[in-house]
């Protein structure tokens, strides 16, 4: 069943445009990322969602009911903020009833549910403080309780995690991913990270310009980015980039650091190839680059390599324990299933069969 | 400065104190010369303690005989009460929704402007249109009317203050209550105001403190005990032939007393209200 419809939204401020037309559905139970740069109008769409803020045009509907023009109180939709927005003067009780107390639910049913809530969240030896005597990954908490407890039929999530440190965001980010696991609740969430998109979602939508340029799945928005920028945005380090030059016979790459015969692209095209698809050992079928190790970052389980492919430097997440000097000559074996092809004009993903490619 | 020499920190302490004493030298003499005899007032060299403390001033101000100059001053103190309340509680039921609207609503600075530009206009501009204004509807000598003029005082200067005030308040925390279900007088009243309290609180004191120092307008307005407020009293007290300095030495320490009592009541706002602007969500 499709819970969130969005049409065609969209909305701008005077003449400046910062959603483009938005379509989206969102089933029962799913988990949505927008994700995108700051100034891509994931905000902005969260805002129009949550009826802070009304769409220039266009048309929303929760389970085929019209939010076009409703209240954000009547449209049963639980927001948490970057900023918490705790009410600093209430206890954390009240501040996670204050939804059910504006709604005349009764005291004792009110404080039943604030206790559920609070206990789910581990936040019920707080009840009785306030917001400023709470940490900053408790009143993370105490928001969400804010929102559980009303049992609303849609989450917003605004960058929920991004106020908090490293450790307890990553913390903070497995805790939601079991609450989302064990309430079935349906969520659109915001962020600017890409990990916490690719770990939470169901399904992301990447934004850029007030347009989602991909809806996916985790994997495929990783695997089978849409476009150029998809794939840039996606992973760390960061996707390689190589020029390709079309030859009679095949598509040469990097100035002839490697071949493809056998493939011709109708028009110029960038080759795009994962840091981890790079491999330090030979395997059936994998086309062979040899380069010159440039430098060495070491993580911790692996290292980031740069080696220099003629001019073009490459990176590869390589097994830390690949004894490695600066200076070396290495050969890197690349799966050409992993090769991704953009137009190098609008960056869209072309698919190039590379299967019967020969090594050159 | 978390290690100061001895002598630095005497010195601190001195200039403390020197500070005090500038300010406090003028309230002291003012509180000596009202329970002084005029002997000892006029006495040269200066007496700057009297012989014996003489409280007959006090008692001539608070008499209740008829027709007494402490009958028409007890009338100037509760007139000046009313006046400076009224004006007080209207400014800010006025000031607090003008206040959060111009704080939420960043089109409207050019509304602040115009509020300050009359705040700045000098009051003997406006003297002759109020006074017309005000004996069209029959307010002249009225503690009315006077509170309406002292209201279009305040009131401008209360809304900038408030502005400034609810401007730290997150607007977050109005979007999640409207979230949570909320009406606009719900969100005021639970989560905004009770955060804008220091400053509603430093904005009466100050508003209170305006209106109740105000002469000029006080002294064109009202003409008899009907309203004419402390300020206009004193300085009758200083128009007959001879001065009493010592009467209106006591006029003047009685005048002090009500605004220092609501400044001890609302201290610790006041504080709260000048020092912290910021709300920790």
């Amino acid at each position: 069943m499709s819970t969130l419809e969005l049409r065609e939204i969209h909305k701008s401020y005077g003449s400046f445009a910062t959603l483009k037309g938005i379509n989206l559905d969102l089933e029962s139970g799913e988990f949505l990322v927008l994700l995108g740069a700051s100034g891509c109008g994931k905000s902005t769409l969260l805002s129009l969602i949550s009826g802070l803020s009304d769409p220039t045009s266009g048309e929303m509907t929760l389970n085929g009911k019209t939010l076009n023009g409703v209240h954000p109180k009547d449209r049963d939709i639980a927001m948490v903020f970057q900023s918490y927005a705790l009410y600093p003067n209430l206890s954390v009780a009240r501040n996670i009833g204050f939804g059910l107390e504006m709604r005349g639910v009764d005291r004792s049913s009110r404080e039943a549910a604030v206790l559920e809530a609070a206990k789910v969240l581990q936040v019920d030896h707080l009840l009785d403080r306030k917001p400023a005597d709470l940490s900053g990954g408790q009143r993370q908490r105490v928001a969400i309780g804010r929102a559980l407890v009303r049992k609303p039929q849609l989450f917003l999530f605004d960058e929920p995690l991004s106020n908090l440190d490293a450790k307890l965001r990553m913390e903070m980010r497995s805790e939601l991913k079991r609450l989302h696991q064990m309430l079935g609740v349906t969520v659109v969430y915001v962020t600017h990270d890409q990990i916490e998109a690719m770990t939470l979602a169901s399904r992301i939508a990447v934004m850029r310009e007030g347009c989602i340029e991909q809806l996916g799945t985790p994997a495929e928005i990783y695997n089978r980015p849409a476009s150029r920028f998809v794939a840039e945005f996606m992973g760390s380090p960061p996707i390689n980039i190589l020029d390709t030059h079309q030859l009679p016979d095949g598509l040469e790459i990097a100035q002839g650091a490697s071949f493809l015969s056998g493939l011709s692209a109708s028009q110029p095209v960038v080759l795009g190839v994962r840091p981890e698809a790079l491999k330090p050992t030979p395997f059936e079928g994998a086309l062979q680059w040899q380069g010159v190790v440039d430098l060495i970052e070491l993580t911790g389980p692996e290292q980031i390599v740069s080696v220099m492919l003629n001019d073009t430097r490459v990176t590869a997440t390589l097994p830390a324990d690949l004894a490695l000097t600066i200076g070396q000559e290495i050969t890197l074996f690349v799966d050409p299933n992993r090769l991704l092809f953009f137009d190098a004009q609008d960056g869209q993903r072309i698919d190039l069969c590379a299967r019967q490619t020969a090594v050159a | 400065m978390e290690h100061q020499s001895r002598w630095f920190s005497l010195f601190i302490h001195l200039m403390a104190l020197l500070v005090a004493l500038v300010i406090l030298a003028p309230l002291a003499w003012l509180f000596v010369m009202s329970i002084s005899s005029n002997a000892d007032l006029s006495a040269k060299p200066l007496q700057w303690w009297p012989n014996e403390v003489d409280l007959s001033r006090y008692k001539a101000l608070l008499s209740q005989t008829d027709n007494s100059a402490g009958q028409a001053f007890v009338a100037s103190l509760f007139n000046s009460i009313k006046v400076a309340g009224m004006a007080t509680i209207a400014a800010i039921l006025v000031a607090v929704p003008a206040g959060w609207a111009l704080s939420r609503t960043p089109q409207l600075g050019w509304v602040l402007g115009g509020i300050i530009a009359t705040y700045m206009l000098p009051p003997v501009a406006l003297s002759i249109p109020l006074y017309f204004i005000l004996a069209k509807f029959g307010l002249l000598n009225n503690v009315f009317g006077l509170g309406l003029v002292y209201l279009s005082i305040l009131a401008p200067f209360v809304t900038w203050l408030l502005k400034s005030g609810f401007d730290p308040i997150p607007r977050d925390l109005e979007r999640a209550a409207a979230i949570d279900g909320a009406r606009l007088d719900q969100m005021l009243r639970i989560v905004i105001l009770p955060l804008a309290m220091p400053v509603i609180g430093t904005a009466t004191i100050f508003a209170y403190l305006l209106a109740w120092d105000e002469f000029f307008y006080a002294l064109l307005f009202t003409s008899n005990q009907e309203a004419k407020t402390l300020t206009v009293a004193i300085a009758d007290l200083a128009g007959g032939r001879v001065s009493d300095y010592g009467l209106i030495a006591t006029a003047g320490v009685i005048a002090a007393l009500p605004p220092v009592l609501i400044g001890i009541l609302m201290q610790r706002s006041l504080i709260s209200g000048l020092t912290n602007g910021g709300v920790k969500g």
